[in-house]
């Protein structure tokens, strides 16, 4: 399974439906992107992902930081 | 108070026409944001109560702020209030701060408690809240944190709703913005390298909901101030593990650890100025244990296109701080209505007391620890117009406003990074539009004001009167 917000491969299943088997949640580990089998194709399927909300795995990195990390004191 | 907790709330709400129940089943998707976004919109704005959402086991309720009517029940008032007068009743109740809390044995929020094999999506009923969220978020969260150079100190703990993304069964990630008291908690510990112990509070008495929503002094406590509306202390218990004082009859907690000195991609969001937040890198928190209460309630917040349930909830707790501030120094000042947008924009109501006057106070708001960052847009009004009444701002704005003196722009000074019209995010040009009639020594057009006919009140409820009586009530 490809990830429809990144396109990465590194999708798990977070979890199944409590009850009545009627959905599963998968997550992406490379963007945290998170979505459930019973939603529209236009989220599940990476071909129809709106192109605006689409995520370069390669440039996460360079997000920016909130908030920033302090320096560390020692002690 | 009338009600002592959410359930208690809900109850009464019933009773005043203003919950809807829906029993039959809904998908977790699109179905609740759709409720979500439906029920502001219906006149009187009630909450809703989803009693089965298909996959899950508890039920769910949306828009319980979402109204001028539910808000009134709130601060213990008739549903009919007017705006104006809720904000009054809001300010003389503030006065009653602060009313300590009470610390209570057999908490309803420890009926159940899991430290095992935690899974956030048994208990709660997650659903995608506006379409391009990155996942599923907990939107209307009261998260407890304490200052770790001062653990004992209970003024300094700080209760606030930060929006909570599920990135795992038991992992979620939160946004602490820098100028939130949260984050001086964080940037403590994460100096010393440590974990910070938070207790993420859902289904809470509304106030608690309303004053973790209100920007107050860092060493002020939101459960003094939740105890001052409500006439009543609230009651508090404490965690399993951190030493957090929580409320007591909230109906689920997640109790965890904000990781130190990591930061995980989150977001986009569908957030309050009614657009999409960037994706950033921002803290995790690692949840060890959940305590809830038998058949536990999961309140969730839609937010959408203003107005929503947001918009309600963040309207009279943002207003009223800055007027007391503004009161203080500037007893002139009649009212202050700060309810676009979290005070994006504000207009408030004052007498002059001399020539520019009006500046002064929009330029003292926007040195408050609110107005600093968040205020945009100032306009200010005579003492005789009503803030909470558009139309009548309007009057002013077109008939005293003289462009050339009365507006005012100060460039690049600190700004609400969800604007999005912060450039860059962060970063606002303040605008000043002062709507007030001149005084001495500035000068305007000599000009009489029209007054009320004598007996216009006599006529008013005579009219209302027939009107009723027409109708047969």
């Amino acid at each position: 399974m490809i990830c429809p917000r990144c396109d990465s491969k590194t999708v798990e299943i977070l979890t199944k439906a409590p009850v009545d088997d009627a959905w599963e949640v998968y997550i992406c580990t490379a963007c945290s992107f998170s979505w459930r089998s019973t939603e529209d194709d236009d989220i599940k399927n990476p071909d129809k992902y709106d192109k605006r909300f689409k995520i370069d795995p390669e440039k996460i990195h360079l997000f920016d930081q909130i908030p920033p990390i302090p320096e560390q004191i020692k002690k | 108070m009338e009600y002592k907790d959410l359930r208690e709330f809900l109850v009464l709400l019933e009773q005043e026409n203003q919950l809807l129940k829906i029993t039959e089943p809904v998908m977790p998707e699109p179905d609740l944001s759709a409720i979500g976004r439906a029920a502001p919109d219906l006149e009187n704005g009630p909450a809703i109560l989803i009693e089965k959402v298909k996959g899950y086991k508890n039920s769910v309720v949306l828009n319980v702020h979402g109204s001028w009517q539910n808000h009134a029940i709130m601060l213990g008032l008739a549903k009919d209030t007017p705006v104006k007068e809720q904000f009054f009743e809001l300010d003389k109740k503030w006065s009653s701060y602060p009313l300590k809390p009470v610390w209570v044995k057999d908490a309803p929020v420890k009926e159940v408690k899991i430290t095992e094999e935690i899974n956030l999506f048994d208990i709660l009923p997650l659903f995608r809240v506006n379409k391009y969220d990155a996942g599923f978020y907990l939107s209307k969260a009261l998260i407890v944190s304490k200052d770790p150079d001062e653990p004992d100190n209970f003024d300094k703990q700080n209760v606030g709703t930060y929006r909570i993304q599920v990135k795992g069964k038991d992992l979620v990630g939160i946004q602490p913005l820098p100028f939130h008291d949260i984050a001086i908690h964080l940037k403590k510990a994460e100096e010393r390298n440590e974990p910070l112990p938070i207790a993420i509070c859902l289904g809470n008495d509304p106030l608690l909901n309303f004053m973790s929503s209100t920007p107050i002094e860092y060493a002020q406590s939101e459960y003094d101030f939740a105890g001052a509306l409500k006439g009543e202390p609230i009651e508090l218990t404490k965690s399993e593990q951190g030493n957090l004082d929580i409320p007591a009859r909230s109906e689920i907690i997640l109790e965890g650890y904000i990781l130190p000195r990591a930061r995980k991609i989150e977001g986009p969001f569908g957030e309050f100025p009614g657009s999409y937040s960037g994706a950033r890198l921002q803290p995790e928190v690692k949840i060890h244990t959940i305590t809830h209460r038998v058949n536990p309630i999961f309140e969730n917040l839609y937010l959408g296109m203003p107005w929503t349930e947001i918009d309600y909830l963040m309207a009279l707790n943002t207003s009223l701080p800055l007027y007391r501030q503004l009161k203080r120094d500037f007893p002139e000042v009649v009212a202050v209505n700060a309810m676009y947008t979290h005070g994006i924009g504000v207009i408030i109501s004052t007498k002059s007391r001399f020539g520019g006057y009006g500046k002064a106070v929009a330029m003292r708001l926007l040195s408050t620890p609110h107005g600093m960052s968040y205020s945009k847009i100032v306009i200010v009004v005579d003492e005789f117009v009503d803030p909470f009444n558009l139309e009548q701002v309007m009057w002013a704005l077109t008939t005293r406003v003289r462009p050339d003196k009365d507006v005012v722009l100060i460039p690049y000074a600190p700004g609400m990074p969800l604007d999005p019209s912060s450039e860059p995010a962060g970063m606002h040009t303040k605008l000043i539009i002062d709507a007030t009639t001149p005084v001495a020594p500035d000068k305007g057009r000599d000009t009489e004001l029209l007054a009320v006919p004598e007996k216009a009140a006599y006529w008013m409820n005579y009219l209302k009167n027939l009107s009723k009586n027409q109708k047969g009530e």
